[in-house]
């Protein structure tokens, strides 16, 4: 579960303070999928940095799993992204120098899990995403639908809480992107918590729920009946 | 964990093979000079020592002060060589130093040369005999017979491959001109405490004395101590007789083998000192190139540590993973420098014609310090890496 109260994030440069986000307050149960929506400008990015633990916001806190995040120092932050949120990237952002198989295994080579373990978990996601014949391909041997869903393989390998989606259709035709939000559906649908950040209506009709943003503020939280 | 670290960081520098070895090639250079260089002064000085203990370690030399040129000097005599061997007992034999600089005439060759007056002893006590025919002998002294033993140089220069034995030759000293019988030749022998043997020639001493020089004045004497262990005390009685009979301690001057020895080591230490911390500075000046090299790494892989990073990369993971690669750029170049530096040591010494010694201390320690600066230089470019925030580093562009 997410629990986010009061986040805010001001970006000092030099003697102009921006404040990017201005005291969002949200609440995401488990197993839902929801879309972050708001044009660019509007501080989504930055609340996806947020919730991704990527950064730390300038006050509020953050509750993720009921433990307080928003105070965490880097390390123990590398930690929690480590263990309970899958990352997946508009531009997919996989190693390039890295086999498939390795890429996907990357995480738990973080987290100290045993060779022989990452490689089955890797390899039993890379085939539950429809990979299992290019696990030895490096990233940039394979077609971006595929990429996508290496990146969502790597994503899942951890069993994270929290699936974090930064425009994952952005690089994708549009047939493409339909794969990969049922793609997301069925993981949604075994339980997975996704949040999609994302400018396209489109894609965010496709949840259940739409957080609306704009220049720093929730200023609509609907449900979306797909 | 730093097992898989370390694979990371092997796979990303083989990713790279050309930026890898030109990155290494200072340290190569580096590690490679210093052992090279080491060899060479350790070779080359283990030759000269060899040639001058060949002479045996028990030799004293004696000659005049540098007052000596003065009028109020006391010349040397051939006198005193009976009298330092009656007043040191630790002295086995002392042979006196006739030497005469001349021309050796044979038909159309002139030659510069060196000739010696002595007597049979003078092959024990430099441990150098004739290669061909037979070398002064007492008859020779006694009856101050004409004949005379070439060194090997001067055999070669004027007989080439003949067989100069029985030949007569003209020594042109003071205007004077005298013919010797040859009867010898001398074997080839490295440089001694008496300059380069091949190029002198030897006679008897009375003959010297007598017929060329007339006069009984020596330029010094070598004295044999009964020992190596005798030698110091040999000095010592020599000391004290000289001053006594001289009256003048600035009159003479006596050295050892083993004080040579010490000179000669000391200036041939210093020389490869001085030349391995030039090398060394190039192994430095290979760090800083790694660094470098890291700096460029760390910007231009700035999102896959973004990505890392987002994976759940601590900042000691980052941090291990530079450091290990600079640690392998100058771990393998330190590698690859030994064996280069173990080839250049071993084809010098063959042109130099010296021992291939590699001295396994410097070797560690160019090994050891190439890693030293692999962690030294490499610790800055993988703190830069670790410090990244991971949002900046993931919309690095």
């Amino acid at each position: 579960m997410i629990e986010v109260r009061n986040l805010s994030k001001v970006y000092q440069s030099g003697e102009i303070a921006v404040e990017a986000l201005k005291k969002i307050s949200f609440t995401i149960e488990d197993g839902e999928m929801v879309a972050i929506v708001g044009p660019s400008g509007s501080g989504k990015s930055t609340l996806m940095n947020l919730l991704g633990c990527l950064d730390t916001p300038t006050s509020g806190s953050y509750f993720l799993d009921s433990t307080d995040v928003s105070k965490a120092n880097d390390d123990e932050l590398a930690e929690v992204r480590n263990n309970k949120i899958g990352f997946v990237f508009q531009k997919f952002n996989l190693l390039a120098r890295d086999s498939i198989l390795h890429n996907v295994e990357t995480p738990l080579i973080y987290a100290g899990i045993k060779k022989k373990e990452r490689k089955e978990r890797a390899t039993s996601l890379l085939n539950k995403v429809g990979l299992a014949d290019r696990l030895d391909h490096n990233p940039n041997e394979v077609s971006g639908g595929q990429r996508q869903r290496v990146a969502i393989a790597r994503a899942l390998v951890n069993n994270p809480s929290l699936i974090l989606a930064d425009e994952p259709t952005g690089n994708l035709d549009s047939k493409t992107e339909a794969e990969i939000i049922d793609l997301f559906h069925e993981l949604n649908s075994q339980g997975h918590t996704i949040v999609i950040v994302t400018h396209s209506e489109k894609v965010a009709q496709q949840t259940n729920r739409i957080i609306h943003i704009l220049d720093g503020e929730l200023v609509k939280d609907e449900v979306v009946l797909g | 964990m730093i097992l898989e670290t370390f694979i990371i960081a092997v796979r990303s520098l083989n990713s790279n093979k050309l930026r890898t070895l030109l990155s290494m090639l200072g340290i190569i250079i580096g590690v490679g000079a210093v052992i090279a260089i080491v060899s060479i002064g350790t070779g080359s000085q283990q030759q000269i020592t060899s040639n001058i203990s060949d002479l045996g370690s028990n030799l004293i030399n004696i000659d005049q002060g540098w007052r000596h040129r003065n009028s109020s000097s006391t010349e040397f005599t051939l006198e005193m060589a009976e009298y330092i061997e009656l007043t040191s007992p630790a002295v086995k034999k002392v042979l006196a130093n006739l030497e005469a600089s001349g021309l050796l005439i044979k038909e159309e060759i002139n030659l510069r040369a060196t000739i010696v007056g002595t007597e049979g002893y003078y092959q024990e006590i430099n441990k150098y005999y004739p290669l061909i025919g037979k070398f002064i002998d007492k008859a020779a002294v006694d009856n101050a017979s004409d004949v005379i033993v070439l060194g090997s140089e001067l055999a070669t220069e004027l007989y080439g491959k003949q067989n100069p034995l029985g030949q007569k030759i003209k020594f042109n000293y003071n205007d004077n001109n005298f013919v010797f019988t040859i009867i010898g030749v001398m074997e080839e022998k490295g440089r001694g405490i008496t300059g380069d043997l091949n190029d002198q020639a030897y006679i008897p001493m009375s003959t010297y004395m007598n017929k060329l020089a007339n006069s009984n004045q020596v330029s010094g004497f070598i004295a044999q101590a009964n020992s190596s262990k005798d030698a110091n005390e040999a000095v010592e009685q020599i000391e004290y007789f000289l001053s006594k009979y001289l009256g003048d301690d600035d009159q003479f001057r006596i050295r050892s083998q083993d004080q040579i020895l010490d000179t000669i080591s000391s200036v041939t230490e210093s020389m490869s000192l001085m030349l391995g911390g030039i090398a060394a500075i190039s192994l430095v000046v290979g760090g800083i190139g790694i660094m470098n090299i890291m700096l460029v790494s760390v910007t231009e892989r700035t999102s896959e540590i973004g990505i890392r990073k987002a994976l759940g990369a601590k900042k000691r993971d980052i941090l291990t993973q530079f450091l290990i690669e600079s640690l392998c750029l100058s771990g393998i170049g330190g590698v690859i420098g030994v064996g280069i530096g173990y080839l250049a040591a071993y084809l010098i010494s063959n042109i130099g014609g010296w021992p291939f010694v590699v001295n396994s201390l410097s070797v560690m320690i160019a090994f050891t310090f190439s890693l030293l600066i692999g962690i030294f230089f490499g610790i800055y470019p993988a703190m830069k890496a670790a410090k990244l925030a991971p949002v900046d580093a993931l919309n690095y562009e």
